[in-house]
């Protein structure tokens, strides 16, 4: 599914150089559940940014799906996050002026998904993150748990390869994280892969396979059972 | 993502900030408010001009002196038209299908009740032809009137309302000058555009014109007709020749035509239209610029919106064409608005002044499409910022 090789990042403002990623190798094959754990700073979100083609790795090959992406252009890129990758953010994401259901709706907005079916497969992904009686809330009406629950609905909707998350329990309590990890668990059984960024190691052992990442570079990769 | 969506995602963005954007596009809107009104009461008044002017008769010209002295330094007495020129001209110019000497003065006319002044035409039976004058009762002068030198007159009807009120003005006496005559008719009331002026006119037999004034011979200019509107032109000249010749004073006699007139009319509103026109660009091009500027600070509200929309896969086109779209769409609102503003001003100032608007569909629909390229053209350079943008950088900003 995932197959990195030798991936560098290079950073410069001015004089200063930051390497944030330096030679980073990985594979995460289809239908498994991946965290990445590491210090503030390591490159965990650079890691994630080049994974889901929002940005370019300054060298080294990255093959999702057994395609080459790390040479396509802005349009390529977009077109490849919309029908093959879903994100999942810290601070949820989504467009204050949409109501849930709109917010779920807007990858399918960008596949060219016509206005009756996009309403349908929104409303059965807010379904499956439990959240088929908000869809007409908008984001101020809902609490945190529950925006991330919409951010979720709205990274499954174009039925991705995979799916990506950047620290998704970040801003959420313990409980309310547990609950956000249940349905990443139960996604999973059902078969997304996912990747999965975070500080803490209880939401980390959510996985099955840890990888640990220091000074931008992966240092160990510690399998959970 | 098709043109609809990128529309309506427009739209919402639009009707998000309805405060701003309605005073973004007030330019625009009075842009276009102004020129609409200005050019639908320009053309009203034009059409109007032109209208009235064909009313008194588009196959007709003058020719009258001109009053510098010529290069013999010989000096203009009034008697450089002669009864004689008026046959030969005839003769000589077949097109010509009316032809009557006229001289005017004005007096004071005094009817049994009140007085007025007027305008005194001397001329002869031809004139009502020549001008179009309609009589409302009685007749216009004959050409007995003339050969007898006949103290008649006709009356314009506004005149004959001064001074008679209800009465008959028929059969009754007025002085003109301190002259007595007797008049035989009186002319329609002319619901006319030029009546501002508030002229009027009384007609007298050119020889009765002589004696009141006492100036015998004495003839201020001719004016004819030609059967056809086409044969002015030809027939002015050739009068002009035939002047000349007879009294051998080349550059003395000029002619002027209805239509020379009306086409100098025609120019000068093309000038105001041109004028206006500019001042419109000018306040359209200023509204153009403020709906740039709130675009570039909706661009720099929305970073994190367009960030957004990019991650789940919007493609720089996608970003571009719902910026650009917003632009257009501020733009045309305010352009349909300014539409309504400029036809309901036209109309209002219209009846106000007694002045047909004349509200062409293609000024509406000229403004209407200038407004939308104004907001393409101010619109592009915001919207490509918006598409220019990196998904990175445009989450990570607040
Ligand atoms: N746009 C950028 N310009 C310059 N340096 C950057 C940029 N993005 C990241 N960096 C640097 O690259 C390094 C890796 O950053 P990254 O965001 O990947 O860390 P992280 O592991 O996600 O940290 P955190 O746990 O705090 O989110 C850091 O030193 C950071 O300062
Ligand atoms: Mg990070």
């Amino acid at each position: 599914m995932i197959k990195a090789e030798n991936l560098w990042k290079i950073y410069r403002s001015g004089t200063i150089e930051v390497q944030a990623l330096r030679g980073v190798s990985l594979t995460v094959n289809t239908g498994e559940f991946v965290s990445v754990m590491g210090p503030s700073g390591s490159g965990k979100s650079t890691l994630l940014n080049i994974l889901g083609c929002l940005d370019r790795p300054d060298a080294g090959t990255y093959l999702l799906n057994g395609r080459d992406v790390s040479g396509l252009n802005a349009d390529a890129l977009a077109a490849v996050r919309n029908r093959h990758l879903g994100f999942v953010f810290q601070n949820y994401n989504l467009l204050p002026r949409l109501d849930a259901r709109r917010n779920v709706e807007l990858p399918l907005v960008y596949a060219g998904v016509d206005s009756r079916s996009r309403r349908e497969l929104a409303l059965k992904a807010l379904s499956r993150v439990g959240l088929a009686d908000r869809a007409d809330h908008l984001p101020t009406q809902l609490s945190g748990g529950q925006n991330q629950r919409v951010a979720i609905a709205r990274a499954l909707v174009n039925r991705p390869a995979v799916l990506l998350a950047d620290e998704p329990t970040g801003n959420l309590d313990t409980r309310t994280s547990a609950e956000i990890m249940d349905i990443f668990r139960a996604l999973n059984r059902e078969g997304v892969t996912i990747v999965l960024v975070t500080h803490e190691r209880e939401i980390a052992v959510y996985a099955r396979r840890i990888l640990h990442f220091r000074d931008g570079m992966l240092q160990r990769d510690e399998p959970v059972e | 993502m098709n043109l609809w969506e990128s529309f309506l995602v427009a739209l919402d963005g639009i009707r998000a900030n309805k405060l701003r954007s309605g005073l973004t596009t007030l330019g625009i809107v009075i842009g276009i408010a102004a020129v609409i009104a200005v050019v639908a009461i320009g053309q009203g008044g034009r059409a109007l001009l032109l209208a009235e002017m064909e009313g008194l008769g588009t196959n007709m010209f003058a020719v009258h002196l001109d009053w510098r002295q010529d290069s013999l330094g010989e000096l203009r007495t009034g008697r450089e038209f002669t009864a004689q020129d008026l046959v030969a001209i005839r003769q000589v110019v077949p097109e010509i299908s009316h032809l009557a000497p006229i001289s005017a003065r004005t007096a004071v006319v005094r009817g049994p009740r009140s007085q007025g002044a007027a305008q005194v035409v001397g001329t002869t039976g031809d004139y009502a032809e020549i001008r179009n004058l309609t009589v409302a009762r009685g007749r216009f002068l004959a050409e007995s009137d003339q050969a007898g030198g006949r103290r008649v007159a006709v009356l314009d009807g506004e005149l004959a309302r001064e001074i008679f009120g209800r009465q008959d003005p028929l059969g009754q006496r007025v002085t003109i000058h301190g002259v007595p005559v007797i008049v035989v008719g009186v002319l329609e009331e002319k619901k006319s555009l030029l009546d501002f002026l508030g002229m009027r006119y009384v007609y007298v037999p050119l020889r009765t014109w002589q004696y009141i004034f006492h100036e015998p011979a004495v003839i201020h200019q001719l004016e004819g007709a030609t059967a056809d509107r086409e044969q002015v032109a030809e027939a002015l000249q050739k009068t002009l020749a035939v002047l000349e010749r007879r009294h051998d004073a080349p550059g003395r006699y000029i002619g002027s035509s209805l239509e020379q007139e009306m086409e100098i009319v025609g120019q000068a509103t093309g000038i105001i239209t041109l004028v206006v026109g500019a001042i419109a660009g000018i306040s359209l091009f200023v509204g153009g610029v403020g709906v740039m500027n709130i675009m570039l600070v909706s661009v720099t509200e929305r970073v994190r919106e367009i960030g957004i929309r990019m991650v789940v896969g919007a493609r720089r086109r996608d970003i571009l064409v719902q910026f650009l779209i917003e632009a257009v769409v501020l733009c045309l609102l305010g352009g349909l608005v300014g539409v309504l503003i400029g036809v309901g001003g036209a109309m209002l100032i219209a009846k106000l002044a007694n002045w047909p608007p004349l509200i062409s569909w293609w000024t509406v629909l000229l403004a209407v499409v200038f407004s939308g390229a104004v907001g393409v053209f101010f619109g592009i350079y915001p919207a490509n910022q918006a598409a220019r943008l990196d998904p990175i950088e445009a989450l990570r900003r607040e």
